[in-house]
């Protein structure tokens, strides 16, 4: 009786420990595939992005400056956060239409039911004042959220993520995403 | 007596005591060359007493130095410095594209000017990038016709031999090295390398030399480039024929017609640098010596003197709103004057005379409302008669002799065309993109004709001597960078760094409109306020922006006290002296 006791017992902590550690791979969200990857900022990580779900084998498309209008048959957006100057440049807007681009975009992601995953990939020179604001408005809508290291070195990343319960992997630089990436769509 | 004596020959002693620990104390060595400062922007000039290097990759300048102190002379160092920079910032330079040199011979005193910019090939016509009667960027900037006839080596080898004292391969022995045994990348180099990822994915693919198994380098990745060190070694023994008629040559039109462009063996096997008279302008007490058409930035650069020269700037102050805003409108006019006016000399008349005359100065300065953006920036008026056919990383070198070189180069937008020829590890040039969209401009892209650059490597002179040797990368932000740098030391009495460190500012215009002020963030929240209230729309850049060049300067001291070096942080400029 003692010995069945204990079995159940133990049985139980095993239970309560696989619920609650928090790098249990269960605990990040499944996305599902086609993904449309897109910018949030312009940065030239988005590029970057697409090859890694090239080389993850994932049905992907991209469209650095998508609307809701692109979200069709689309069951993932993977947002590429990061601003860049040059970037907007070259896609003919300014900060205020890509905010409202990227505002809309999630918008219709809510709308919809298309889960976010979020990728900052330029690490810590991808940060600064344009960039945080962009990474502010958009992670607390994330599902998930893969970041390289240098780009979280203040925690902002961690605190976003802490906040929404948002899981949040961290890789040491950007080629190191390619793991998580496949393992999110698995 | 003996007692007088004693005394005199005691105060002869004390005499030279104090002379040693005056010298000991005013020389430049014991306060200046203190150790790199931990914030990379702290303004800090580096001393050298008989020579020295400044450039943009410590790498590159120690390659010079390190020919100033074999024996070489300036004009051996620049290209040791050049080649090395090929090497070690090759996204901004190199063989794969074109440039400007201007040389000061001490002995002779004289200044001349090697013009090594790139020139359209044979095939070239003004609406060659018209797409469905628009001009399209991709072709312009990321394709096979965006490439023009490199002149870079054939510059270099022009003035190595013509003023060098060494051979090819003797300059070209450390950019071997820098290429084979490769060094640590830079926050700047992983920043640009990461900028421009897609066109080198686009134009050079996964396996391209410049990205590390097909992603962008980090800060700290050791960068190597064998195939770039074969390629010099192979120049180093068959000389530039092996670039220009070899197979390196048949290596660059393949790359280039592959992907569309039009470049040919000819046009190749053609390609001649000149020689040119430079161009001169004064300033207060200063005359200045800067490269003729098609370089623009020395032109500008006197024109905007010469119009800065009219108002009390020291008065308004150092970036304050009065000075931002005079500055911005004089710019304004610039360029207005350069799209009209500014092509290839060898083809169109240029009234260069007429613009760098003090009175077309004063007329600018005169046109300038002290409370108003002004929304309406009228190119000059000039006789036909008056019109006549005179005529992006910068180094600068000065050697032993007192000769000197103020070279500005580049591959035009970092990594240039992206398109890397088969197994050669150097990068093509996009400088097709500086010829004008408009098919009636002087300036529009026609057979064999070399595009209008905004560089502008200048020597300052005072009393016939030189002073300051000054030059940028930064494209159109080049001239009114430069002025800027030199306004700060002539008018706000900066020393050297602190003048390139110092917060910048642009303004251009197009067809007459002008385009909004780029400001530093370090400028202050009320200068901004201000502006804004005299009508100008600002766009906020980061706090030291390479977006505003990437100024080298060497400043010659005075009674023969050596010289500092000036080195931009806003990309990895680096100086070095002995």
């Amino acid at each position: 009786m003692k010995k069945t006791h204990f079995s159940i017992f133990m049985l139980f902590l095993a239970f309560i420990l696989l619920i609650t550690d928090p790098l249990s791979p269960k605990e990040f969200p499944q996305f599902k595939q086609p993904v449309l990857i897109t910018s949030a900022g312009q940065s030239a990580e988005v590029q970057l992005a697409s090859v890694l779900a090239k080389r993850a084998g994932l049905n992907y498309s991209l469209s650095k400056t998508a609307t809701s209008r692109d979200l069709a048959d689309v069951k993932t957006i993977a947002l590429v956060i990061g601003t860049s100057l040059k970037g907007l440049g070259a896609a003919g807007l300014d900060m205020s239409q890509e905010n409202e681009r990227v505002s809309s975009l999630i918008k219709a992601t809510q709308q919809f039911n298309i889960p976010i995953l979020c990728l900052h990939l330029g690490g810590e020179q991808r940060r600064g004042t344009l960039s945080d604001q962009m990474i502010k408005t958009v992670l607390p809508f994330a599902q998930h959220v893969i970041v390289v290291k240098s780009g979280n070195k203040d925690g902002l990343f961690t605190e976003i993520c802490n906040t929404h319960s948002i899981p949040l992997i961290e890789v040491e630089r950007a080629a190191d995403a390619l793991e998580p990436l496949k393992n999110a769509f698995l | 007596m003996l007692n007088k004596f004693k005394y005199s020959n005691f105060s002869a002693f004390l005499l030279v005591l104090l002379s040693l620990w005056l010298i000991y104390s005013c020389s430049p060595t014991a306060k200046d060359n203190k150790a790199l400062p931990s914030d990379k922007h702290q303004p800090h000039n580096v001393y050298g007493q008989t020579g020295m290097v400044v450039a943009a990759h410590p790498l590159a300048a120690k390659a010079g130095l390190d020919m100033l102190q074999n024996g070489g002379n300036a004009v051996d160092a620049a290209v040791a410095t050049a080649f090395a920079l090929n090497a070690a910032e090759p996204f901004a330079s190199g063989i794969g594209g074109g440039g400007f040199m201007v040389i000061y011979l001490a002995k002779e005193k004289k200044v001349t000017v090697i013009n090594f910019r790139e020139k359209a090939p044979s095939g070239a016509f003004p609406e060659m990038f018209k797409i469905g009667g628009e001009s399209s960027v991709e072709l312009r900037r990321e394709h096979g016709l965006s490439v023009a006839v490199p002149g870079a080596l054939a510059g270099w080898n022009y003035a190595l031999n013509k003023y060098g004292t060494k051979n090819l391969n003797d300059v070209i022995k450390k950019a071997v090295d820098i290429a084979e045994q490769g060094f640590e990348l830079s926050d700047t180099f992983s920043k640009i390398n990461k900028d421009e990822y897609e066109k080198l994915l686009k134009n050079s693919g996964e396996e391209s030399n410049y990205l590390n198994d097909g992603f962008p380098y980090e800060p700290g990745d050791v960068f190597r480039n064998p195939e770039l060190a074969n390629t010099f070694k192979s120049i180093a023994s068959n000389g530039i024929e092996e670039f220009y008629q070899g197979d390196i040559a048949k290596k660059i039109v393949k790359a280039i017609q592959d992907l569309g462009g039009i470049l040919s063996f000819e046009d190749l096997s053609s390609f001649q640098p000149i020689e040119q008279e430079p161009i001169k302008g004064t300033y207060e007490d200063y005359t200045l010596y800067s490269i003729a058409p098609p370089g623009s930035g020395g032109l500008h650069i006197i024109q905007l003197l010469n119009i800065i020269e009219n108002w009390p700037v020291q008065k308004w102050g150092f970036n304050s709103a009065a000075y931002i805003h005079h500055l911005s409108e004089a710019f304004r006019f610039v360029f207005a004057d350069r799209a009209r006016y500014l092509g290839d000399p060898e083809f169109v008349s240029i009234p260069v005379s007429p613009l760098l005359s003090k009175k077309y100065g004063a007329r600018i300065a005169q046109q300038i409302n002290p409370n108003r953006s002004l929304h309406n920036y009228p190119y000059g008026e000039f006789d036909e008669k008056d019109n006549d056919k005179e005529s992006t990383t910068h180094l600068c070198v000065r050697d032993k002799e007192g000769n000197i070189v103020s070279l500005t180069q580049s591959i035009n937008h970092f990594f240039g065309s992206g398109i890397i020829p088969q197994g050669t590890g150097f990068l093509l040039n996009n400088h097709m993109d500086d010829f004008s969209r408009d098919p009636e401009s002087a300036n529009a892209p026609r057979l064999n004709r070399r595009p209008v650059s905004s560089m502008g490597p200048l020597i300052v002179f005072k009393d016939n001597e030189p002073v300051l040797v000054l030059g940028s990368p930064g494209g159109t932000r080049i001239f009114p960078s430069l002025t800027q740098i030199i306004i700060n030391i002539f008018n706000f009495k900066m020393n050297l760094d602190e003048a390139i460190e110092a917060p910048r500012f642009f303004s251009y215009s197009v067809s007459g409109e002008p385009r909004n002020i780029y400001l530093e963030s370090r400028i202050s929240f009320e200068v901004r306020q201000t502006l804004e209230s005299m009508g100008h729309t600002l766009t906020i850049r980061e706090d030291y922006d390479n977006y505003f060049g990437g100024a080298q300067g060497l400043m010659i001291l005075p009674r023969k006290r050596g010289m500092h070096g000036g080195a931009d942080s806003r990309r990895d400029g680096y100086g070095a002296g002995y």
